[in-house]
């Protein structure tokens, strides 16, 4: 297995709060990972340890055969090729659909206009984010478009792997659909993926493996079908059972 | 020749001084503002600690007594400019500091997501500072900066302190030599009232072309 992503012993403490205990796991190319658990378990702190939004206090990762949390890395050069997708969707403001796609291209990776224009159009129709919509605003975008604009301008810089952080938890239940079916087409696509969500449907469907977060550290992982119905820790079982309740028969 | 004949090309004169220092005073502060502003944010320790000294020092400082201190400050530094420039420098550290205040307090109000977005997509602190804050901090900042420069056309008149003819100061010559003061000043009011008009409507007008569509109440 090719790996691109690899976290060793991750530790991280608020204070006194420890919120991550040694967290370890690895991405290969072309997986998509789930990680799920109950609030507080680390998992938002754990994605952003990953590309250092959040400096880890102890612990490595790896991108490809670079160390990212070695002090002589250029973190900036190396997030490009990290895509992320926030719950917030957090597109840039003042900023269409098309120039929030393009500004990555053109500002960062320095690309000629036309080329970043052509890429950025490209990644938009991946995610159905159709021509009419390319000059919006993104306080003119419903939840479901912002988040599919969010994922082409984490897609169009062609990361090496795109961490979702809760990418359907702030939309309407009626809009989780459309960001759902696009991350599926992607995984599908093998573009490397982590995915931390509770929508157990996406990861019984594409997901590769499921690692189940709690209290700072990976309690179990395995085959999602595995730790969905047959959990080998109490905790796991408590949340499955709580979320299936929650979503009743919806897959 | 009549009193309002000689009166106006003078006036005139004095207008066009007062428009000059403006025109180079209002941008400038603007700039001045703006650097100052996101030094206080996104600067380093000493950086920020710098900016925060000179808004602290020019906003502390009557501004009469910044342009005195100029005036005759500069030259026991070796340091020769006209008074038209003193004056012109002492309103753009005047102004620039208080604007600065306004684009400190609109680049915090900016959501920390944007900053976020910006450092995943791989931007340093520079570019984001310039492609993701800044843009959309100087639209908040705008009317805290139009109030700035509407006051700064006001005080632009106490140019004449240091000796720049500028409108105030033909008007208080005038005033000196024929003693109508009444009309005089009633006319240097007006047309000062006409110049902060037409800033505020200026600066509506701007607001309103950089309005981002969709995120504001339209009123």
């Amino acid at each position: 297995m090719d790996v691109v992503l690899r976290a060793e012993d991750i530790h991280k403490s608020y204070g006194k709060t420890k919120v991550l205990k040694g967290v370890s796991f690895e991405v290969g190319r072309g997986e998509t990972k789930v990680i799920c658990g109950p609030s507080g378990a680390g998992k938002s702190t754990l994605l952003r340890c990953l590309n250092l939004l959040t400096r880890p206090d102890k612990g490595r990762v790896w991108l490809e055969d670079v160390e990212l949390t070695s002090p002589s890395v250029n973190i900036n050069k190396m997030r490009q090729k990290i895509g992320f997708v926030f719950q917030e969707f957090n597109l840039f403001n003042h900023l269409t659909a098309l120039d929030n796609v393009m500004i990555g291209l053109t500002k960062v990776k320095k690309l000629p206009k036309d080329e970043a224009r052509r890429i950025a159009k490209e990644a938009l129709l991946t995610v159905h984010i159709t021509e009419d919509l390319w000059n919006k605003y993104p306080a003119q975008l419903s939840g479901g478009q912002k988040q599919r604009v969010a994922i082409a301008r984490a897609l169009a810089m062609d990361p090496v792997i795109i961490l979702y952080d809760e990418p359907t938890s702030a939309l309407d239940p009626h809009l989780i659909g459309e960001v759902l079916e696009v991350m599926k087409e992607l995984a599908r696509r093998k573009v490397t993926g982590l995915v931390v969500t509770h929508e157990i449907g996406f990861a019984l469907s594409v997901a590769d493996e499921i690692m189940f977060m709690y209290n700072g550290r990976i309690v179990e992982r395995g085959p999602p079908k595995e730790v969905v119905f047959n959990p080998k820790h109490e905790v796991t079982a408590r949340f499955f059972k709580r979320i299936s309740e929650l979503y009743g028969g919806r897959k | 020749m009549s009193f309002w004949e000689e009166f106006f090309p003078a006036l005139l004169s004095g207008f066009t001084e007062t428009l000059a220092i403006l025109a180079v005073a209002i941008p400038v502060s603007i700039a001045w503002g703006v650097v100052l502003g996101s030094a206080r944010v996104y600067g380093n320790r000493l950086v920020s600690l710098i900016a925060a000294g000179i808004v602290g020092l020019f906003r502390g400082f009557p501004l009469v007594v910044t342009l005195l201190i100029l005036f005759f400050g500069l030259p026991e530094l070796g340091i020769y400019i006209p008074p038209f420039w003193t004056a012109v420098l002492a309103f753009i550290l005047c102004s620039g500091a208080y604007q600065s205040e306004y684009v400190r307090g609109a680049i915090r109000s900016i959501d920390v997501g944007q900053s976020l977005a910006a450092r995943a997509l791989g931007m340093s602190k520079a570019q984001e500072l310039l492609y993701v804050i800044l843009p959309q901090a100087f639209r908040r900042a705008l009317p805290g900066i139009s109030n700035e420069i509407i006051y700064m056309i006001k005080y632009s008149s106490l140019a004449y302190i240091v000796g720049v003819t500028e409108m105030f100061s033909v008007s208080k010559r005038f005033n000196s030599l024929y003693f109508r003061p009444v009309e005089i000043f009633f006319t240097a009011a007006i047309i000062y009232l006409a110049m902060t008009t037409a800033a505020t409507i200026g600066f509506k007008l701007l607001e309103s072309k950089l309005r981002i569509p969709g995120l504001e109440v339209e009123v």
